[in-house]
């Protein structure tokens, strides 16, 4: 294995953004996952017009990649012609597509590792984690014009990882069971040794070396190798937040970046004081709160100590951004949020009340699939 | 015989023995072909890498009446219905994944399905009727009889290897239609032979009605029940995996009162399970890893049924010609059609549905039941190339889907699955 170096940090437009979903591959039989990432890619004529279509790790996960956009009209436009790509080739080889963060019920062993360098270390390095990595997030992208930008923002943005997990939370159930959890997913993300939060870095200059001190101790290779909640992204010039859930819809996606958009623009407006040390107390134990319990979560202050509740400090942070995102143009896609946040009607609600209607998890996939590809007339949330 | 003296000096005097048994108990003949089965197909898969099923097919062979005559043809249709239960299940499951929901979304699969189907009969009639100068009747029985795919041993490959993909799946749309395609077929050339056989137009077209209707109506009532029980069931709970055996035994059964095709009827079974449960009442139920056992045995009677004692070089010839050209056929067909499926991979699919077996083999003694002293010479030719691609079909069936990288991997460093 060689190590890359980091690069220089290619400035972007102020707030552009990109958002990656990966999604589920199902079979139409009885909606398990299934295998065929690969043929599917090969045989699919798409001329990238709308972004990327890409392999992940298994077989049975596809990413789509939006194109660098400066509203997020922009990024749901570029969603839904994704999407849609995917729907009719997937419709042409009998495969269903899925959003959720877990596969309810999938069996791991029976996953595959896509052929590729890339992959097949990953496999080598990491085992059987590789395989039980079958899980499905949103990763945002937001623009900087400056590295030390980048580096800021990337450690005030960690503060919000619980809202954004609660906000996206779509994986309740596990290998058939339910989870207790709202978001599950995270829990395999946490195994990998470099998964967690950014130290406490100050600046660009801090990051490299920082950065450096990891290759040299042969912990890291590449940028890649540092699975963090919230990173920087040098080769777009972006700040990459990837602790959400692969919505249940398009629109969910949709708003999900459009809140990324708004607050970046409100941090990087009143760059409020970010007490990172203190942060780096709590963060772990606010993470596994708004995983395990939504917005129900009790979050720890450690600046003004004591526990707040996640879904009182999300209706205010809705409230906060209102006039950044009216400035960006995007206050629609923030209400189905506040929605969800005053009615609990989230992705993981959802997917347990369908459990609940059915009483098998192959007909709760069926529906979810349904909801991604836009074919049922669910509105944003709700359970019936 | 020492054994049956001394039985009947005993008999004389302990009054609670039953006579000595003329034949073996069905139970026990049941047990017998299992276990001699799946050892070879055991053996087979462990030190050649075989595919079970030819192992299943050799046993068949070597202790059938053709070579060590251990399985009697009494024997033989002693154990028929367990054979008709077996296949009859697998056709079940053969039906039940027929998606016609995909062929209508994919124009490129109903060109591909339609140019398999017409290529096969026609090219395989041609050589039929002009190369081996059977009558148009019965060059017509062995095209429809050896036109498809063999579901059962598709069915089973896929299983073991653990296939998983797009031309796993395209594989088993193709032998679905095809076996569709061929039970028509089939129906029509009950018609035929009889107006070329006895002129007797009332049997001629009341035949053919009468399976297709029968089976129709079997099929159905089997459907109805199942769904109709089943509903009132915790979905996929083992009662309702019991409620679809035994509705599809139940069709069997029905099937066999009325001398309507077995596989036919469950085909259609299945097919209407599939378009009927609105309500995905039994969708997601499948059939337990129990239905292995009744393919061994159906697999070792398909075996021993094969004629090989009636071989000949110029009909071994024939049958391999038969072979040839229908192999042409699909692997054309395969690549005319054209689609998004590179062409590498459609030839993949095209080695895929070779196999020829179970059902082609009880279609043809079905059709030659009909007129014995003409019916079984006549069908010679696609009862040996079923006997042969017995035991190539499987082969290649699973190196179609091993070198289409979609089936389990050997190499677990690799990351296919364990």
């Amino acid at each position: 294995m060689t190590s890359k170096p980091l690069g220089v940090f290619k400035d972007s437009a102020a707030l552009s953004l990109g958002v990656e979903l990966e999604l589920q591959l199902v079979s139409k039989r009885d909606f398990d996952l299934t295998r065929g990432a690969t043929d599917l890619l090969g045989s699919l004529e798409y001329d990238e017009r709308f972004g990327e279509i890409k392999l992940e790790i298994t077989e049975s996960m596809i990413e789509i990649s939006t194109l660098a956009r400066s509203t997020v009209d922009g990024i749901a436009a570029d969603l839904v012609g994704l999407r849609d790509t995917l729907r009719q080739h997937c419709e042409r080889n009998n495969i269903g597509v899925s959003g959720g963060g877990t596969h309810p019920f999938h069996h791991w062993p029976e996953r595959r590792i896509c052929p590729g360098d890339r992959f097949n270390e990953l496999y080598q390095r990491y085992g059987y984690l590789a395989k039980q990595f079958t899980v499905f997030g949103q990763h945002i992208h937001v623009g900087c014009t400056s590295a030390d930008d980048a580096i800021w923002l990337t450690q005030a943005l960690g503060v919000y990882v619980p809202a954004f997990i609660a906000l996206s939370a779509s994986s309740p159930f596990v290998d058939g069971v339910d989870s207790f959890y709202q978001s599950a997913r995270l829990n395999a993300v946490s195994a990998f040794p470099l998964s967690g939060q950014c130290p406490p870095l100050g600046s660009w200059q801090e990051f490299t070396e920082h950065f450096a001190f990891l290759q040299a101790c042969g912990i890291a290779q590449g940028i890649k190798d540092l699975y963090w909640d919230v990173r920087p992204k040098p080769e777009f010039g972006t700040v990459e937040i990837r602790v959400c859930d692969t919505p249940l819809s398009i629109e969910q996606a949709t708003s999900l970046a459009a809140l990324a958009q708004s607050l970046a623009r409100w941090l990087l407006r009143n760059r409020p004081p970010l007490h990172t040390a203190k942060q780096a107390h709590v963060a772990r134990y606010n993470k596994f709160q708004a995983c395990r319990y939504g917005l129900e979560a009790m979050i720890s202050d450690p600046v003004d100590f004591g526990q707040i509740p996640l879904r009182q400090t999300l209706t205010d942070l809705l409230e906060a951004v209102s006039e950044d995102a009216l400035a960006l143009d995007c206050a629609h896609w923030l209400s189905p949020l506040k929605q969800l946040v005053a009615e609990n009607t989230g992705d993981a609600a959802w997917l347990r009340a369908k459990e609940k209607q059915h009483g098998n998890l192959n007909d709760v996939v069926r529906e979810a699939s349904d909801r991604l590809l836009g074919k049922s007339n669910h509105s944003q949330g709700k359970t019936t | 015989m020492p054994l049956r003296a001394l039985w009947e000096s005993l008999l004389e005097r302990l009054f609670f023995l039953p006579p000595f048994p003329e034949s073996i108990d069905s139970l026990a003949l049941f047990s017998l072909l299992l276990v001699v089965g799946l050892l070879i197909g055991e053996w087979l898969h462990a030190h050649a890498r075989w595919p079970k099923v030819i192992g299943y097919v050799l046993a068949g062979i070597l202790f059938g009446p053709s070579l060590l005559g251990w399985i009697s043809i009494e024997a033989l249709a002693q154990a028929r219905p367990i054979a008709d239960a077996a296949l009859g299940l697998l056709m079940m499951e053969v039906g039940r994944r027929l998606d016609l929901n995909w062929l209508r979304s994919n124009p490129e699969l109903l060109r591909s399905t339609f140019a398999d189907i017409t290529l096969s009969f026609v090219l395989i009639f041609v050589f039929a009727l002009g190369l081996v100068g059977l009558t148009p009747a019965w060059a017509a029985a062995t095209a429809a009889v050896t036109m498809a795919s063999a579901p059962a041993v598709v069915l089973l490959t896929i299983e073991e290897s653990r296939a998983q993909g797009l031309v796993t799946e395209r594989i088993i749309l193709h032998t679905a239609i095809s076996s569709a395609a061929s039970f028509v077929a089939f129906a029509l050339v009950l018609g035929i032979v009889h107006a070329e056989q006895s002129e007797d137009w009332l049997n001629a077209v009341m035949h053919p009605l009468w399976v297709v209707v029968g089976a129709l109506l079997v099929g159905g009532i089997g459907t109805w029940l199942a769904l109709r029980i089943a509903k009132t069931l915790p979905k996929g709970s083992l009662a309702q995996v019991f409620v679809l055996i035994a509705c599809a035994l139940l069709a069997v059964g029905i099937a066999r009162m009325l001398a309507v095709p077995v596989f036919l009827s469950l085909f259609l079974m299945g097919v209407l399970l599939a378009s009927r449960d609105r309500q995905q009442t039994l969708r997601y139920t499948e059939l337990p890893e129990g239905h292995w056992l009744l393919a061994i045995v159906l697999f070792v009677i398909v075996g021993a049924s094969l004629p090989w004692q009636e071989f000949t070089w110029l009909a071994g010839l024939q049958a391999l010609g038969l072979l040839l050209v229908r192999a042409a056929a699909k692997a054309g067909a395969m690549a005319w059609s054209g689609g998004s499926l590179p062409l590498p991979k459609r030839l993949l699919v095209g080695m895929g549905i070779q196999p020829l077996s179970a059902t082609a083999v009880f279609m043809a003694y079905e059709i030659a039941s009909l007129y014995p002293e003409v019916g079984r010479s006549a069908l010679t030719l696609p009862l040996f190339a079923a006997a042969m691609m017995e035991l190539v079909g499987p082969a290649l069936c699973r190196l179609a889907l091993h070198r289409s990288g979609e089936c389990e991997s050997g190499d677990r460093s690799r990351g296919g699955i364990a």
